[in-house]
C-alpha cells in the first residue's frame, strides 16, 4: 500500500491520455512569441486558448511598465502586505481599479485564485449562508470551504432557482445570505443575467458577489464587465477579477461598494499569509487598466472575431455550448475523442484547451477556445480550417486512435 | 409529501444515479458514491440538487462532504425531511 494508491483511477486516465498523445494538462511551450503565436517542438502554433482577451501581454506600454518596475523596485516583494508593508504601486493600482469600477474600496491580491479564496472566506462567517452557482469555479468552491458558513448550490444561471432556495432557507438567524456568481463562465462561455440576480438577491436582503475574471475588460462601455454592460454595476456588492486575463499580468482584485470591505485586510488569511504581488506584475496590470478603459476598439474586434468563429463552427455542424463570445466551447462525445482531437489540433498548428470532467459542467468533454483582440480575420480562418479538416478526417482519426490503444495494450 | 423512509430515499437516489452509472454497477446501501460508483464531484452535486428539489430540503455542501455512501445519503435525507 502506498499513499498514492488512492490516485489509481486518475493514473489510468493519464495513461489513456498518454497512449493517445501528449499530456494535455502539462503542455510545454518552447516559447511564447506574441499574443497569438507560440512555439512547440520547434513548430509555430496559433494560440487560441490563453484567455489573453485583449491581447495586452506584449503591449509596449504594459511591458515598459513591468520593466521599469523591476529597475526601480527589484524582482520580488519577499513578504506579505500585512507583515512587510505595501509598495506605493499596490496602493495606486487599488485606487485606479476602485475609481474605474466606481467603488470606494478595492484590494489587490497575488493571484486570481487567491482573490476569491480570500474574499469569500473573509466575508462569510459561521452564521452566514453562501448561495453559489452550480457551475462556480474551483476558487469559489474552495473559498466556501475555508468558512464555517453553510453553502448551498443553485441551478446554473437561474435567478428563479436562487429565489426558490433563498425562500426555502427562510430567515438566516444572526447572519446574511452571500450570493456568489460569475459574469462569463469560463468553460461554456455563457453569460449570467446579473441584473436579475441583483434583484433576487436584494429582495431577500442578501449580498451579491460577482467574479468577473473572464468578463472584466471584455464587456461594458469602459470595460468594467458584464455588470456595467447590464447597467447594474452600482448595485453589485462585491466584484472580483483577475490580472491574468484582460489585464495581461498575474494577480487579482476585489472591489466593493461597501467601504467597510477595507477591514477585511485584517481578516482574510490567504491575503495576510502570502507574499504580495511583485512590482512587475502590479505595474503591468496598472498600465493595462488604462488600456481597458479606452479599449473599445479591442472589445469591438474581439466581438467580431467571436462572431466569425461561432458562425463558421456552427455552419460545420459543431455543437457549441453558448452564444458567440470570447470563449467558444465545442462539445465532444467523450474524453478520449476530445483528447485525440486536441492532439491533432496541436500537431496541425492550433492550440486550444482540452477541458474534461470534473472541471466542466454536465460532465462534458470540450475543446475550449478563448479568443483575443489580437486575433485577426485570417487567424480565425486558420482555426476554422483546422476544425474543418478535423471533421473531414474523423474516420481516419478514430482508426488511428483504435490502433494506438491496441498497440499500447 | 409524507417524510420518506430510508428505503424510499434509497430508491430515489438510485433513480437519480441512473444517468451517472452507464456501466450499470449494482447500487447498494454501502456503495461509495465516488469511490465505488465513480460518480465525479460535479455530478454528485447535481444529484444533490435533484434530491433537494424532490424533498424540498437544503443539503449544504459541508454536509455532503461527510457523506461517502448511498446509505449515508439516504439517512441524511430521512433526517433532513423529519426536521422540516
Amino acid at each position: 500500500m502506498s499513499i498514492f494508491d488512492k490516485y489509481a483511477p486518475l493514473q489510468m486516465r493519464v495513461d489513456m491520455m498518454m497512449k493517445i498523445g501528449q499530456d494535455a494538462l502539462g503542455l510545454r511551450f518552447d516559447d511564447i512569441i506574441n499574443a497569438t503565436r507560440g512555439r512547440i517542438e520547434g513548430r509555430e502554433i496559433l494560440l487560441a486558448g490563453t484567455n489573453n482577451y485583449l491581447g495586452l501581454t506584449f503591449d509596449e506600454d504594459c511591458m515598459a511598465a513591468a520593466q521599469k518596475a523591476v529597475t526601480d523596485h527589484g524582482t520580488g516583494t519577499t513578504g506579505s502586505r500585512v507583515a512587510n508593508g505595501s509598495y506605493a504601486e499596490h496602493i495606486e493600482l487599488e485606487a485606479a481599479l476602485a475609481e474605474h469600477l466606481g467603488m470606494p474600496s478595492c484590494i489587490v491580491f497575488t493571484t486570481g485564485y487567491q482573490t476569491n479564496l480570500s474574499a469569500i472566506s473573509g466575508l462569510a462567517g459561521d452564521k452566514d449562508v453562501i448561495f453559489m452557482d452550480a457551475d462556480a469555479h474551483a476558487c469559489i468552491i474552495d473559498g466556501t470551504r475555508l468558512t464555517g458558513a453553510s453553502t448551498i448550490r443553485f441551478r446554473h444561471n437561474s435567478p428563479e432557482d436562487l429565489d426558490k432556495r433563498l425562500r426555502r432557507q427562510g430567515e438566516i438567524e444572526g447572519g446574511h445570505a452571500l450570493v456568489v456568481i460569475e459574469g462569463l463562465y469560463s468553460m461554456f462561455g455563457d453569460v449570467a443575467p446579473i441584473d436579475e440576480f441583483v434583484e433576487v438577491t436584494h429582495n431577500h436582503g442578501g449580498y451579491l458577489f460577482i467574479d468577473e475574471a473572464h468578463s472584466y475588460g471584455v464587456f461594458g462601455e469602459t470595460g468594467c464587465g458584464l455588470a456595467e454592460q447590464q447597467g447594474v454595476l452600482d448595485k453589485v456588492d462585491f466584484i472580483s477579477g483577475t490580472f491574468s486575463k484582460s489585464l495581461a499580468s498575474v494577480g487579482g482584485f476585489c472591489a466593493s461598494r461597501h467601504p467597510e470591505f477595507e477591514l477585511l485586510r485584517k481578516v482574510m488569511r490567504p491575503y495576510m499569509f502570502t507574499a504580495s504581488a511583485t512590482p512587475a506584475n502590479i505595474c503591468a496590470a496598472r498600465a493595462a487598466v488604462e488600456k481597458v478603459k479606452t479599449g473599445g476598439h479591442l472589445r469591438d474586434n474581439l466581438k467580431l472575431r467571436g462572431a466569425q468563429l461561432h458562425k463558421g463552427l456552427t455552419e460545420m455542424g459543431y455543437d457549441l455550448c453558448a452564444e458567440a463570445g470570447p470563449v467558444i466551447a465545442v462539445r465532444r462525445p467523450n474524453e478520449a475523442v476530445a483528447a485525440m482531437e486536441w492532439n491533432w489540433l496541436i500537431e496541425n498548428g492550433v492550440y486550444v484547451n482540452l477541458a474534461v470532467p470534473p472541471g466542466t459542467p454536465q460532465s462534458s468533454s470540450l475543446l475550449r477556445i478563448s479568443l483575443s483582440a489580437a486575433h485577426n480575420e485570417a487567424d480565425i480562418n486558420i482555426i476554422l480550417k483546422a476544425f474543418s479538416d478535423l471533421k473531414d478526417k474523423q474516420g481516419e482519426l478514430m482508426a488511428g486512435m483504435a490502433a494506438k490503444m491496441q498497440a499500447a495494450q | 409529501m409524507p417524510n420518506p423512509t430510508l428505503e424510499e430515499a434509497y430508491n430515489k437516489i438510485c433513480e437519480l444515479l441512473v444517468p451517472y452509472n452507464p456501466k450499470k454497477r449494482a447500487i447498494e446501501m454501502n456503495s461509495g458514491i465516488m469511490s465505488d460508483l465513480e460518480v465525479d464531484s460535479t455530478a454528485v452535486f447535481d444529484i444533490i440538487m435533484g434530491l433537494e428539489d424532490h424533498y424540498d430540503i437544503s443539503i449544504p455542501m459541508e454536509m455532503v462532504s461527510d457523506i461517502k455512501t448511498v446509505g449515508e445519503l439516504s439517512a441524511a435525507i430521512v433526517q433532513l425531511t423529519s426536521e422540516g
